[in-house]
């Protein structure tokens, strides 16, 4: 009990009073349980777990606590972001100082320097602060055991974040082994412990950290809800607003008294090149602000990064332009209000975003919603909504991620090696690999040794010797190049840019780069540069003074609207209808319904709205289901192969989160007389397989896999471009495995996570039943609409065809005649 | 599966879907990057391709072989993949089945390995090769070098048709441009560059078990 009172005394003497979540969480854990602490930001969090363990040191060694020095890892605390780990050890150290008691506070992560690491392993710290990564690579050193001898507890940190992600995966991979070496050493179970937001489903997110085997895990919640202010700015000229777009530009003028009437203003946009914009054009129209306005994304040196969260720190920024790279991480004080430019297509990257502001407990967060195009609006009044009604994403875990899994027993290979049934024993034990047959694991095991199907007896494959149930990696050479590749995190190949005279600008991805010509200009960092050359994955640069410049657009920054947001979303276009809606947002739109309305139709929750139209490009076909690009991607896909049993046709397909088209050089036998029976759910899993381009989708998400797994060889850290006869592209590798090798566990894998994650099949047919009750409205436009005009401009395409090859390139070429 | 006879600088072509060309004057059979070796030159490094790649590509050669029955079969570069291994030694097994045949490698920057190999496997080299004023080099000339015409590998090309509707579509290609002829690689192993071909410059595709003129 003593621990518990020097903790409360303490807190006390500084006029504090623990959260009752707090000890909640102390008192579960002096009882020995493992759980989840659910908390918002800004209340103690980290308290409620790192203080219970040292609550129950001060219990164990009531008298000797003071002086108890080189005890040991007692704590090893997994974060998903380096900033936020300097953070988190900084406040422990503090309080550890204060308590007088003697533990070292380590860090460990990709920037941990070479002496430091080689000191912790000497003597490690009481606590750890570590990423997944870092983990692993822990655990690919001889002798790693050595390290948890004295370990008692492990706590995951923003665990909302690393669950549904394979980084996730890595933490439940290292919890399964160190449970094990736990085990071996005859000690007490570990204490596992996670800290989340909320999310929908928190007592899955619970299981998937505990494993199956642990019951008796406890969730924490801490009843305590931050207030949060979200305000749309309405343009002010409704009627010029523009139907499309993805920029935003236009409401500029209208964002700046916003940011200079508050001390620190965070603006997030969705991707790393509209930021870029922003920054040029907010310098531009509002010059003082030079010297108080920064850049933030995941492609500006870190060094500059980490520059711009201590001035954010200080206070002596006014506004900082950003990307997904801020969503997470520590408090910045002074910031009192964030700007969300575009979408943000879902309630819970909202309430982070918008939990940016006001940090303290109890502050009110201000969150100010731009929207890009005039109908995101309504996504303003469905955001609104959705909050209010705590419609928070669940956020749905990973399985058998082989390609994870071939990494963590490389990595045990290449340490101390491996006995075969324990780890599967281990491996089967949790959440990721609960399904994982006996057929699966000998395929594993068999990929690391004979590389897959050796019938050759030319065969020469190297990986790792067997011998008996051992597995281990003898090459010194494969052992150093895994420690390097350790990682779930693939992005594309980047290239440094830097100044002819010298100076680093930042990182780019190699693709912009191999198109532009020397003498073009582009933006980066909020630079305006001129490319001189390209030399050893470096581009080198130049200013430039021409003012047209191209601004990289970085991939991957397209999110989906969330299945929360788009059914509030529809719920929203009903009221607007209704007419008698009281949201600024949809009142402010009426204008633009009236004219749909006019051309075509608005759709009530009970409709849904099909518009032909056609134009110079063709024959258009616009469906509007809202229920997310993903869906409607596979959607389009089902439909467009539907009608093309017709009749022999072409389509391309193109899609955003209210609608997919169809388009075609010919028209579209599509009717209401036809229509119900081209949404039927029957036969929905076969004519899916048929329809979808699942290996187009397969292909893509094969490149992650690729690279997780070990087949793509990205080259040694300053030594790139050597071994240039290893070099493949995922691509490639997918079309050989899919020619030669159809079996394999990895493509396997691709065509999963194409269906799962991409496809959302379960999502698709609640849709389609949802359409099977409705009315089929098909109207045919003059011309285009308000809600099919965002489709049209701004939107990402496929093909879809039942036309023969040959016939279609005679078409192509009879085209380009 | 006879693809199409181009008649070109007085020679008869005859481009195959197989990813080789048949030149009737010569009865030679003209093929480029067959990167022989390459799937295990990665699995011996520890990534598992897999491994019966080499066994498909030797064997649709040998098809063709029996088929157009040639004299000589040129390589315009790139046979093998890196250094020696066991892929080729299966080569030589292979090559025993055409003893006649005369193997020409013109020497792509991938063949590094020893000249004794070479002549081992009965493949005479050499960095160019002409017959009848028709030039054979590894990488293409972007100028006029004097001979009739010049055949070349090393880009692995594809050509990429747009059309209405956004339509897009990306096969290997045959591409004869102003001077020179730029060959399909052979191997499967091998991925695709897109080529940008001057709108009077003939450009055949493959698509699926026929070749078709593109432009």
């Amino acid at each position: 009990m003593k621990g518990k009172q020097i903790i409360t005394s303490w807190l006390a003497a500084k006029e504090l009073k623990p959260f009752q979540f707090q000890e909640e969480a102390w008192e579960a854990y002096q009882q020995g349980k493992s759980g989840l602490v659910n908390a918002p930001t800004g209340f103690g969090k980290t308290f409620s777990l790192f203080l219970a363990v040292v609550i129950a040191w001060i219990d164990k060694h009531p008298e000797q606590y003071r002086k108890k020095y080189k005890n040991g890892l007692q704590l090893l605390w997994i974060s998903p972001l380096r900033a936020l780990a300097k953070d988190i050890a900084r406040a422990m150290t503090e309080v550890l100082e204060e308590l007088q008691i003697p533990w070292q506070v380590g860090i460990r992560s990709g920037d941990t320097s070479i002496s430091t690491r080689a000191s912790q392993k000497k003597q490690m710290p009481e606590i750890m602060i570590i990423t997944p990564e870092s983990l692993h690579i822990l655990l690919a050193q001889r002798d790693y055991p050595a390290h948890f001898k004295h370990l008692t507890t492990i706590v995951a940190d923003e665990w909302h974040e690393l669950i549904g992600t394979k980084r996730g995966v890595m933490v439940e991979l290292a919890l399964s082994r160190l449970k094990g070496i736990t085990a071996e050493e005859n000690r007490p179970p570990l204490k596992i412990w996670g800290i989340s937001a909320t999310i929908g489903n928190l007592e899955e997110a619970m299981q998937v950290l505990m494993g199956t085997h642990y019951q008796d895990a406890v969730i924490i919640r801490a009843q305590l809800k931050k207030n949060i202010a979200l305000k749309s700015v309405i343009p002010a000229e409704m009627d010029k607003y523009p139907w499309a777009g993805h920029l935003g530009l236009k409401m500029l003028p209208q964002a700046i008294p916003v940011i200079m009437a508050s001390q620190t203003t965070l603006l997030f946009t969705n991707t790393r090149s509209q930021s870029e914009i922003w920054y040029q054009s907010l310098l531009t129209a509002c010059p003082e602000l030079a010297g108080a306005i920064a850049l933030h994304h995941g492609s500006i040196d870190a060094e500059l990064r980490i520059w711009v969260e201590e001035a954010l720190h200080n206070g002596i920024l006014k506004v900082v332009v950003c990307t997904a790279s801020l969503d997470l991480g520590v408090d910045f004080r002074p910031v009192d209000t964030v700007i969300q430019v575009g979408s943000p297509k879902g309630v819970a990257r909202f309430l982070q975003r918008a939990g940016r502001s006001g940090h303290q407990p109890n502050a009110i967060s201000n969150i100010y919603f731009l929207p890009t195009h005039a109908l995101e609006l309504v996504e303003a009044a469905a955001l609104k909504a959705a909050m209010e009604e705590e419609l928070i994403e669940s956020r749905m875990p990973v399985l058998l991620a082989w390609d994870v899994l071939l990494q963590y027993l490389m990595t045990l290979a290449v340490s101390d090696g491996f006995h075969a049934n324990d780890i599967w024993e281990e491996v089967r034990n949790t959440y990721c690999y609960q399904h994982m047959t006996p057929e699966d694991w000998q395929w594993i095991l068999a990929f690391l040794t004979t590389g897959g199907d050796a019938l050759f007896s030319y065969d020469e494959f190297k990986k790792m010797d067997r011998s008996g149930n051992f597995f281990r990696c003898t090459s010194r050479m494969l052992a150093m190049r895994h420690r390097l590749h350790i990682g779930t995190i693939v992005s594309d190949v980047m290239m440094k840019v830097k100044f002819m005279s010298g100076g680093y600008v930042g990182v780019i991805e190699e693709g912009f780069i191999s198109r532009l010509q020397p003498g073009d200009s582009f933006t980066l960092a909020g630079r305006n540069l001129e490319f001189v050359m390209t030399k050893d994955m470096t581009a080198f640069v130049r200013k430039s003074t021409s003012k047209r410049t191209i601004v990289p657009s970085w991939q991957g920054g397209r999110i989906p609207l969330s299945s929360n947001l788009g059914w509030m979303l529809r719920r929203k276009f009903n009221e607007a209808l209704s007419r008698r809606t009281k949201d600024p947002e949809l009142l402010a739109l009426q204008p633009l319904f009236n004219l749909q309305e006019d051309l075509s139709h608005i759709p009530k929750d009970d409709e849904l709205l099909i518009e032909h139209i056609q134009t110079e490009d063709g024959y258009h076909l616009f469906v509007y289901p809202f229920e997310g690009r993903l869906v409607h991607e596979v959607m389009a896909a089902l439909l467009a192969w539907r009608i093309s049993r017709i009749t022999p046709i072409t389509f391309s397909i193109a899609m955003n989160d209210y609608g997919f088209e169809l388009l075609s050089d010919q028209p579209i036998p599509l009717t209401a007389e036809n229509s119900k029976a081209l949404f039927t759910t029957d036969n929905l899993t076969t004519e899916l397989q048929a329809s979808v381009n699942s290996t187009e989708m397969a292909r893509r998400k094969f490149r992650d896999i690729a690279v997780i797994a070990g087949l793509i060889f990205q080259g040694y850290p300053g030594k790139n471009k050597a071994n240039r006869h290893l070099q493949a592209s995922s691509s490639l590798l997918f079309n050989v495995f899919r020619d030669y090798d159809p079996h394999n566990l990895l493509l396997q894998q691709a065509f999963n996570e194409a269906f799962f994650y991409q496809m959302e099949e379960a999502r698709l047919r609640e849709t389609l039943d949802r359409i099977a009750v409705s009315k089929i409205v098909v109207t045919h436009p003059e011309k285009l609409t308000p809600f099919c005009f965002p489709i049209k401009v701004d939107s990402l395409r496929d093909t879809m065809t039942s036309e023969k090859l040959a016939d279609r390139i005679k078409k192509l070429i009879a085209a380009n005649g | 599966m006879t693809g199409e006879i181009f008649f070109y600088r007085s020679q008869h072509w005859q481009l195959l879907p197989e990813r080789a060309i048949y030149w009737q004057e010569e009865q030679a059979l003209i093929v480029s990057d067959l990167h022989l070796g390459k799937a295990t030159h990665f699995r011996k490094s520890g990534i598992a391709v897999p491994a019966g790649i080499v066994a498909e590509d030797l064997f649709r050669l040998q098809r063709l072989i029996t088929r157009y029955q040639p004299t000589q079969i040129i390589i315009t570069g790139d046979m093998f993949h890196s250094h020696e291994n066991k892929e080729v030694d299966y080569f030589e097994v292979w090559r025993r089945q055409f003893p006649n045949i005369r193997f020409h490698l013109v020497v792509g920057n991938h063949d590094i390995m020893p000249e004794e190999i070479y002549s081992r496997l009965n493949i005479h080299i050499s960095p160019t090769l002409t017959l009848r004023n028709i030039h054979f080099i590894h990488e293409p000339c972007g100028h006029d070098n004097g001979y009739t015409y010049t055949f070349s590998g090393h880009l692995h090309p594809g050509y990429v048709m747009a059309g209405m509707a956004r339509q897009r579509l990306r096969l290997p290609c045959f591409y004869f441009s102003r001077h020179c002829c730029i060959l399909p690689a052979f191997g499967e192993f091998t991925g695709l560059a897109s080529m940008n071909a001057e709108v009077d410059e003939p450009v055949f595709v493959i698509a699926g078990d026929s070749v078709v003129r593109a432009q």
